[in-house]
């Protein structure tokens, strides 16, 4: 059987004492938190260790005791071995280290067999053996010594986390977990300074005072009142999104498809988060709302730098005199496109009079647009103007602004896509429909099937002949249905990648990914040891080493959910519509909140 | 005996297989090949009736080269549209008289399928098409001529194969439907929209309503369906000869080997039918199953 006795690095040197710490429940290991010194009152020590479990809810205990003798402190072996009658424990561990000698010694004591151990030990003494282990006769425990530095343990969390929930997990957590969890939460325990004038001195690794900046406790104090005044201005800003005028159908629609509004509503649902003036209780929710606040201040930066760029040198007038200008040319290049369409195209062939009536209807169309745009050039430098201010609020504010202006610059795309797929798509029916009425068929709804079917003398002809009209002139509607299709793909693509810039920005964890780089040893995946000293004859001392967190599973853990636009339909999907000739609305938002 | 069997016990052996006899599986007794029938129910055709029957397919080929001869002529400006159009409507309400005059010979009783209901029918079918022949006109105008004219030779092939010869009352609707798909990339090649009209409502009367007057005149007057049948073979060839002598040639040749020889090959193949029925394993209840039925 082996024992791990957990041994933090900080009290290697510590003076003679008793090891508090807390034993590993199912499996052979203890954890020792801290070293209480000479001379104390037990009394005195057990009700310390009474208090430190109620703050602190772990289960400690006085596991043995340590002696590392300085000069003139010889003899103390038979008060150490007293001590175990005090402090009655089922076993008891005696670890003792002497100056110059790298391993420790440990003996190891059950409550039946002291009296037997004691008069072997007398026996090896008197043999002259080396302090050899090996405590017991009936049973060989080797001990192996693993230590840790404390203060990394304390703020390290393990991952994957389990679910704190209600009930409790059918397998114990793992030797490593209790551990750290041990650790953590032991915190009280390490309130103890050598500065402090109590009956009772420990060492631990804030032994030498605890450390506090000025800057976090003044941040602790400021947060409070900020939160309250942040969770007012947002209870402000819902009633007034919440007020009837603004819930009539028009605009309902119009904010959900507006990308600005999806975002405004995002954020104000992170800003609830950070405002709740309780702190954190888990790690999930402290790392959430600080990714959240990082997030929100590096956005806000970029927004002020986005800023400060676009309202210097003029930069405002020579956008909003390049926009007028590239509109027109948009429609240019449209007619142009229409006139090559309304000719032969590729050679391909179309039928004269179904082009010139489509060709002239759409060209009215581009001639209305550009009517339009003209009538909103003296604004639109205003309007920029304005739009500008609210990079403010963030950069993904902005880049959702420019998205929604692209979305209506490029309406008439849209327009034109929707009247050519919804003729193509009427077409597409209609002769799928008169092809069965050409074989003698028809479709069964209520079997869905196709059935044969006897039709009239006159349906027959008049079908033959829609099926044939239809057939010739497919041609062309489905050429006019490609290009327009074309277009509005690439309106989508810029759009989309504008969102997934914007989501991008939302959802990574920056925060976590700072701590992942600066402080390796907050996010732990596991443990790595080292071998320290494997000397045969003395236990085994190994060295562990937090494994940090790798940096894709970071992300993983840590992402923000957003309502984020990922392809709603897969490829097989999406061209089987493209080529019935369904709208295609590519990018699905999943919204956080059910409406 | 049996092919593997040695001379079986006194049971006798019975050509059942769902009871367990000491017989194995493959045994045959002497009654082998006794209840076998050869060529049950075979028709001994007579030579003449044979080609009166398929004188029907030479006469819809010869329809189809009639509506032919008819587009050549309106294509070549031989014909004017208004002529074609007031001659299908001639041949049309006369043959709409014959019909109800047949169908009153044969059910005096009828119930008065409506004048007008035909009448709706017809309207409806001339005002469509007269609507949309302008569209019909230009409909194949970018499509190559050789393009126009291997579609067309498809479907009246299509047409010619699917035509329900047996009973054309009902038009088959593959067979209707490639015609008149086959009229439309024809009549659109024509330089006028009366044209295409005109050519469409011949080919309407030539390919839906024919055969049902046809029909009619089969079940109830059936040495004037085999003069009608004859009168239409002769004005087939007649006409494509008047355009080009090749096409009746082709026509005549084709006739002749529909009508005549083809019947031929089918009495004189008759004889090397060899087809054979007989009682194979069926199981037969002889039990009394009213016992069931309460």
């Amino acid at each position: 059987m082996v024992l791990k006795i957990f041994f933090p690095q900080c009290c290697n040197r510590a003076d003679s004492g008793l090891l508090v710490g807390r034993w590993i429940s199912g499996h052979d290991s203890a954890v020792v938190l801290a070293v209480i010194h000479y001379p104390f009152i037990p009394g005195q020590v057990k009700q310390y260790i009474q208090q430190m479990q109620a703050q602190s809810g772990v289960q400690l205990s006085i596991l043995g005791s340590w002696s590392l003798p300085r000069e003139g402190q010889e003899g103390m072996e038979s008060f150490l071995r007293d001590l175990s009658t005090i402090f009655p424990q089922e076993h008891w561990l005696q670890i003792s280290r002497h100056m110059g000698k790298t391993g420790f010694t440990c003996e190891i004591l059950n409550r039946e067999q002291t009296a037997q151990q004691e008069a072997q030990k007398k026996h090896k003494e008197q043999d002259g053996a080396d302090g050899e282990d090996e405590a017991d006769d009936d049973h060989e425990k080797k001990v192996i010594f693993v230590h840790y530095e404390q203060r990394k343990v304390m703020l390290s969390q393990l991952h994957p986390m389990e679910d704190e929930g209600p009930d409790p997990k059918t397998d114990a957590p793992s030797e490593l977990r209790q551990v750290f969890q041990a650790v953590a939460r032991s915190q009280p325990l390490f309130f103890l300074d050598k500065y402090d004038d109590g009956p009772l001195k420990s060492t631990h690794w804030q032994t030498e005072g605890r450390e506090a900046s000025i800057v976090v406790e003044l941040l602790k104090q400021a947060s409070v009142p900020l939160c309250f005044l942040i969770g007012w201005l947002l209870s402000l800003w819902t009633w007034i999104c919440n007020i009837r005028i603004f819930s009539l159908y028009p605009l309902r629609f119009l904010s959900s498809k507006l990308s600005t509004c999806v975002q405004l509503s995002y954020r104000s649902e992170h800003m609830w988060t950070i405002s709740s003036p309780t702190a954190a209780t888990d790690h999930m929710q402290f790392m959430r709302k600080a990714n959240i606040l990082v997030s929100f201040l590096v956005d806000v930066a970029l927004g002020i730098l986005l800023m400060s760029w676009l309202y210097r040198d003029d930069h405002i007038t020579m956008l909003a005199n390049t926009l007028v200008p590239a509109a027109d040319h948009v429609a240019k290049e449209l007619e142009e496109l229409l006139q090559w369409l309304m000719g032969a195209p590729a050679g391909l062939k179309m039928n004269r009079a179904l082009d010139q009536v489509l060709g002239r209807f759409f060209l009215y169309h581009i001639h209305l647009w550009i009517s339009y745009i003209h009538l909103m050039s003296p604004f639109v430098e205003g309007i920029l103007w304005y739009g500008g201010l609210s990079a403010c609020l963030g950069l993904t504010f902005a880049l959702s602004l420019f998205s929604d202006m692209v979305a209506l610059l490029t309406f008439h795309i849209y327009c034109f896509y929707v009247y050519g797929a919804r003729l193509y798509c009427l077409k597409i029916y209609s002769l799928s429909s008169l092809w069965r009425l050409f074989r003698g068929k028809k479709w069964n709804v209520l079997r869905q099937r196709v059935d044969s079917c006897s039709y009239d003398l006159d349906q027959l002809c008049i079908g033959t002949l829609l099926f044939t009209i239809l057939l010739f002139l497919l041609p062309t509607t489905a050429l006019y249905y490609l290009v327009f299709t074309l277009l509005r793909l690439v309106v989508v693509l810029f759009q989309g990648v504008l969102h997934l810039a914007v989501d991008f920005i939302n959802s990574f964890p920056l925060f976590a990914m700072g701590l992942r780089i600066c402080r390796s040893y907050r996010l732990a995946e596991g443990v790595k040891f080292r071998v320290l000293c494997d000397e045969p004859g003395t236990a085994l001392h190994l060295l562990m080493e937090i494994n940090p967190l790798k940096c894709s599973t970071v992300v993983q853990t840590y992402r923000t959910p957003t309502y984020s636009c990922y392809p709603r339909d897969s490829w097989t999907a999406l061209i089987k519509k493209l080529f019935v000739g369904e709208l295609i609305y590519p990018w699905r938002h999943k919204s956080t909140k059910t409406d | 005996m049996g092919p593997d069997g040695a001379p079986g016990p006194a049971v006798p052996w019975r050509k059942v297989l769902w009871e367990h006899q000491p017989f194995p599986d493959n045994y045959v007794d002497q009654r082998f090949l006794e209840e076998l029938r050869r060529n049950e129910g075979i028709r001994q055709y007579r030579y003449w009736a044979v080609v009166k029957e398929a004188g029907f397919v030479g006469q819809q080929l010869s329809c189809v080269a009639i509506f032919i001869t008819l587009w050549i002529y309106m294509e070549q400006g031989l014909l004017s549209p208004e002529t074609l159009l007031w001659t299908s409507l001639t041949c049309g309400v006369l043959g709409y008289g014959l019909h109800q005059v047949l169908m009153s010979h044969a059910e005096p009783c009828s119930e008065p399928r409506t004048y007008l209901a035909d009448l709706q029918s017809t309207t409806i079918f001339l005002s469509f098409t007269f609507g949309f022949s302008p569209v019909l006109k230009t409909l194949t105008e970018s499509v190559s001529t050789d393009t126009v004219y291997a579609m067309s030779a498809v479907m009246l092939l299509a047409h010619l194969v699917s035509f329900p010869y047996a009973q054309p009352s009902p038009p088959g609707s593959l067979s209707l439907n490639a015609a008149l798909f086959a009229s439309v990339c024809l009549a659109s090649r024509l330089p006028g929209t009366m044209h295409t009209f005109a050519m469409l409502s011949c080919a309407l009367l030539v390919f839906a309503l024919w055969p049902c007057l046809l029909q009619k005149l089969r079940a109830n007057a059936p040495s004037q369906f085999t003069g009608a049948c004859v009168g239409v073979c002769v004005g087939g060839i007649g006409g494509l000869g008047s355009q080009s002598l090749g096409g009746a040639v082709l026509l005549s040749l084709a006739l002749g080997c529909v009508t005549l020889l083809c019947p031929l090959l089918l009495v004189r193949l008759q004889r090397h039918k060899d087809n054979i029925q007989g009682p194979w394993d069926e199981a037969e209840i002889h039990e009394d199953l009213s016992r069931f039925l309460h």
